[in-house]
C-alpha cells in the first residue's frame, strides 16, 4: 500500500491516508515521545507502505539514529532512507557521506541543507522510480536556535511548496515551550495539520488536528520499548 | 583579472571579471549553486592571485574540507587564501583565523572588517561564501546598504567582489535590488522542475562589460571536479558500418552496445567527460529498418554525429538520408569522416562535395579505432551547441 499513513492505527482509523502534498507540525513539550513517535512515522513509511523517507536531523548525528532503528529491531531498508546530518561538522567530528546519508555543513547552513533535500528528492523520485517521499525535520526547534523565525519562516516557505509540488508528505518537529507562541502561529499558517502530544499529570497524549473533519480525541499513549502503544481515549 | 574557472561561463563573460567588478551568484534554493563561488576563487589562487572568503554559514574549517571534497587543496595557498569568520562566534566557538566577527549579528563589526582588510590586501578574489545568510542575521536593508560600499571599496582597490545568494522569498523589493542595482554582473542559477528538480543550469541575466545573451547552460557538479557542463543527449548516427559503434566507444569513458552478429541492433550508449564538459551519448543502429528511431531520438536530443565511412562513397546517398531525418529535428550537427587511417579515404573537403552541403557545415577527419579526431569532433560539436568560440 503506497499512501501516507501514520503507523498508529487508532489515529489512522479516524484520519484515513494523509493527502499527498500535506505538511504536518508535530509539537509538544519536551521529554514527551515525540522522537519516537517520528521514528514510529519513519519506520512505518519505509518498511510498511514502502516510502522513501529523507530525515533532516539537527539534534543526532545519523550513525546514532539508525543505531537506534537497529537495536529495536526496526531495521531500516537502506535504499529508501535518506539522513542528512546537520550536526556531526559542527561537533568537529569526522563525517563521512554514504548512499543514505549526506552531511550538511551546519544548522546555520539552510541553503546546504535545502541543497541535500533537493539531491534526495531526485534520487528517490528520478533515479529510483519512489514516487511517495516522507520528509521528516527533527526539529524546527534547531534550526530557531541558529537562525531568526523570518529564516526559518523563508526556508520553510519553499520546502513545504516543494513537498506539495512532489505531492510527498513533511512531518516538522517542533519543541512546545521553547518559542514565542507569536512564532509558533506565524508557523502554523504553513501547515496543513498538526499531531500534538502533551502531557498530563505524568501521562502523555496523542491527538491529530486538520486532517479529517474534526480533531480525533486526545489518547492516552505509553512507549512500549521503542513502539507507541495506544492506552485508550481520554 | 580573474576568471570563473567554470567551463563556457567565462566566454560568455567576455573572456574575465575585470578588476573592481562585482558578480553575485543567484540562486535558486535547493540548487547546488555555491559552488560557483567556491570555483572561481580557487581558479583565482590557481593562477597565482590572492581570494578572501568570507565564511558565514559555515567555519572556515568546515569551508577548508568543502574545497578537499572538490579535489581543490586550498592548504597549499595558505600565504594567498585569507579566511574571514563571520561563523564561530554564532555559535560561541573559538576563531583561528586573523579577521573574526565577533557579532555576526551586527552589520557594522563585519562592516569594519571588510574596509579595513580590503584597504590593507593586494588586489583579490573576495567571496561571500553566503550572502543569505548576512541578510538573515544583519537583515535585508542593511545588508544592501553594506553591499553598496563594499563594491565601491572595491571598486577603488582593483579587487573582484563575488557573492553567492540563495534567493530565498525575501521581499520583492529586495530581490528586485539584488538582481537589478547593485552588482555589474548577475549570474542565475537555477533547477529544472517537475515534481522534483531534476536538472541544474545556469545564465547571465546581467555583466556590465559583456555582451548580452540568452543562453542558459545545463551543469552538473562532480566531486571531485566541480562544475561541468551537462549535455544531456548527444546522438550518433550514420549508415551501417561506418563506424559508429567504435566511435561511442573512443569517445566515452564509458560505454555499452547492445549488438548481435557484429552490428546495433538497438543503441550504443556512452558517457563522455572533456574539458569541463559532461555529455550522454547515443548511438543509433544504421539499417534502413530502423530509421524511425533516428526522429524518435533526436528529438530529444541536443546535437548529433553523422558518421560515415570516408572510404565508401557509395554509402553517401544513404547518409544524406539518414542526415536528413535527423536534421528535421533542427540540431547542430557534425559530420565525422572516419576510417582516415584507411587508404583511399576521401578527405574532409571532398566528403562535403559529395554532400552538397555548405561549406561551413564542418566534416571532422577521424580514425575511431585508434581515437584520432574523436575529441576534435566532440569539441566542434560542443561549441556548436553552446555557442562556444574555442
Amino acid at each position: 500500500m503506497n499512501d501516507f499513513m501514520l503507523g498508529i492505527k487508532e489515529l489512522d482509523s479516524i484520519t484515513g491516508s494523509i493527502k499527498k502534498g500535506s505538511n504536518i507540525m508535530l509539537i509538544g513539550p519536551p521529554m514527551s515521545g515525540k522522537e519516537t513517535i517520528l521514528n514510529n512515522i519513519m519506520y512505518n513509511g519505509a518498511v510498511k507502505n514502502g516510502n522513501a523517507v529523507i530525515k533532516v536531523t539537527t539534534r543526532n548525528p545519523a550513525s546514532q539514529i539508525l543505531e537506534w532503528f537497529n537495536e529495536n529491531n526496526m531495521s531500516l531498508p537502506d535504499s529508501k532512507i535518506g539522513i542528512i546530518d546537520c550536526i556531526t561538522k559542527t561537533i568537529g567530528k569526522e563525517a563521512v557521506e554514504t548512499e543514505n546519508i549526506k552531511i550538511a555543513n551546519s544548522p546555520v547552513d539552510l541553503t546546504g541543507i535545502g541543497v541535500k533535500i533537493s539531491q534526495f528528492f531526485e534520487d528517490f523520485f528520478i533515479k529510483k522510480k519512489i514516487a511517495e517521499i516522507q520528509l521528516h525535520v527533527d526539529s524546527l526547534s534547531t534550526l530557531m536556535m541558529y537562525s531568526n523565525i523570518q529564516t526559518v519562516f523563508r526556508f520553510l516557505h519553499v520546502f513545504t511548496g516543494r513537498i506539495k509540488a512532489a505531492g510527498a508528505m513533511g512531518l516538522f518537529l517542533v519543541e512546545d515551550g521553547m518559542h514565542d507562541e507569536k512564532d509558533i502561529i506565524t508557523l502554523k499558517q504553513l501547515f496543513d495539520g498538526l499531531i500534538e502530544v502533551k502531557i498530563e499529570n505524568d501521562s502523555n497524549f496523542i491527538r491529530v488536528v486538520g486532517l479529517s473533519s474534526k480533531p480525533t480525541p486526545w489518547f492516552e499513549f505509553e512507549i512500549d520499548g521503542a513502539r507507541i502503544k495506544i492506552l485508550g481515549e481520554k | 583579472m580573474v576568471k570563473t574557472g567554470i567551463p563556457r561561463l567565462d566566454e560568455l563573460l567576455g573572456g574575465e571579471i575585470p578588476k573592481g567588478k562585482s558578480l553575485v551568484y543567484y540562486i535558486q534554493p535547493g540548487v547546488e549553486g555555491e559552488i560557483f563561488g567556491l570555483q572561481t576563487i580557487f581558479t583565482t589562487l590557481k593562477k597565482g592571485g590572492n581570494g578572501v572568503y568570507i565564511a558565514s554559514s559555515t567555519s572556515p574549517g568546515v569551508t577548508r574540507e568543502v574545497f578537499r571534497d572538490f579535489g581543490w587543496n586550498v592548504e597549499g595557498f595558505k600565504e594567498n587564501l585569507t579566511f574571514v569568520d563571520a561563523y564561530n562566534s554564532l555559535i560561541g566557538a573559538p576563531s583561528d583565523e586573523k579577521y573574526t566577527v565577533s557579532d555576526p549579528d551586527n552589520i557594522e563589526n563585519l562592516n569594519e572588517i571588510m574596509i579595513t582588510l580590503m584597504q590593507e590586501s593586494q588586489p583579490s578574489t573576495i567571496l561571500f561564501g553566503s550572502l543569505s545568510t548576512i541578510m538573515d542575521l544583519c537583515g535585508e536593508k542593511e545588508t544592501i546598504e553594506a553591499v553598496r560600499s563594499w563594491n565601491k571599496i572595491a571598486m577603488l582597490y582593483d579587487h573582484v567582489i563575488v557573492y553567492n545568494f540563495t534567493a530565498w522569498p525575501y521581499s520583492e523589493q529586495t530581490l528586485k535590488i539584488i538582481k537589478n542595482d547593485i552588482f555589474d554582473a548577475v549570474i542565475s542559477i537555477g533547477g529544472i522542475a517537475e515534481r522534483v528538480i531534476f536538472g541544474q543550469y545556469f545564465s547571465i541575466f546581467k555583466a556590465s562589460w559583456a555582451e548580452e545573451t540568452d543562453k542558459s547552460m545545463l551543469f552538473r557538479v562532480f566531486r571531485p571536479g566541480g562544475i561541468k557542463i551537462f549535455i544531456p543527449k548527444i546522438v550518433v548516427t550514420g549508415p551501417f558500418n561506418a563506424g559508429k559503434t567504435t566511435f561511442v566507444h573512443s569517445l566515452s569513458n564509458r560505454a555499452i552496445s547492445v549488438d548481435r552478429l557484429g552490428t546495433t541492433i538497438a543503441l550504443d550508449h556512452g558517457h563522455v567527460e572533456y574539458k569541463g564538459f559532461s555529455a550522454d551519448i547515443f548511438g543509433t543502429p544504421g539499417q534502413k529498418r530502423f530509421d524511425p528511431v533516428i526522429k524518435l531520438i533526436c528529438g530529444e536530443a541536443m546535437g548529433f554525429f553523422l558518421v560515415v565511412d570516408s572510404t565508401k562513397p557509395g554509402d553517401f546517398a544513404r547518409a544524406e538520408q539518414m542526415l536528413e531525418i535527423a536534421k528535421s529535428c533542427g540540431l547542430p550537427y557534425v559530420i565525422v569522416a572516419n576510417k582516415q587511417d584507411l587508404p583511399g579515404a576521401l578527405k574532409p573537403e571532398e566528403i562535403i562535395k559529395h554532400f552538397n552541403l555548405p561549406q561551413d557545415v564542418p566534416v571532422v577527419p577521424v580514425a575511431a579505432l585508434d581515437k584520432t579526431g574523436v575529441y576534435d569532433a566532440f569539441e566542434v560539436l560542443v561549441n556548436k551547441i553552446t555557442g562556444g568560440t574555442r
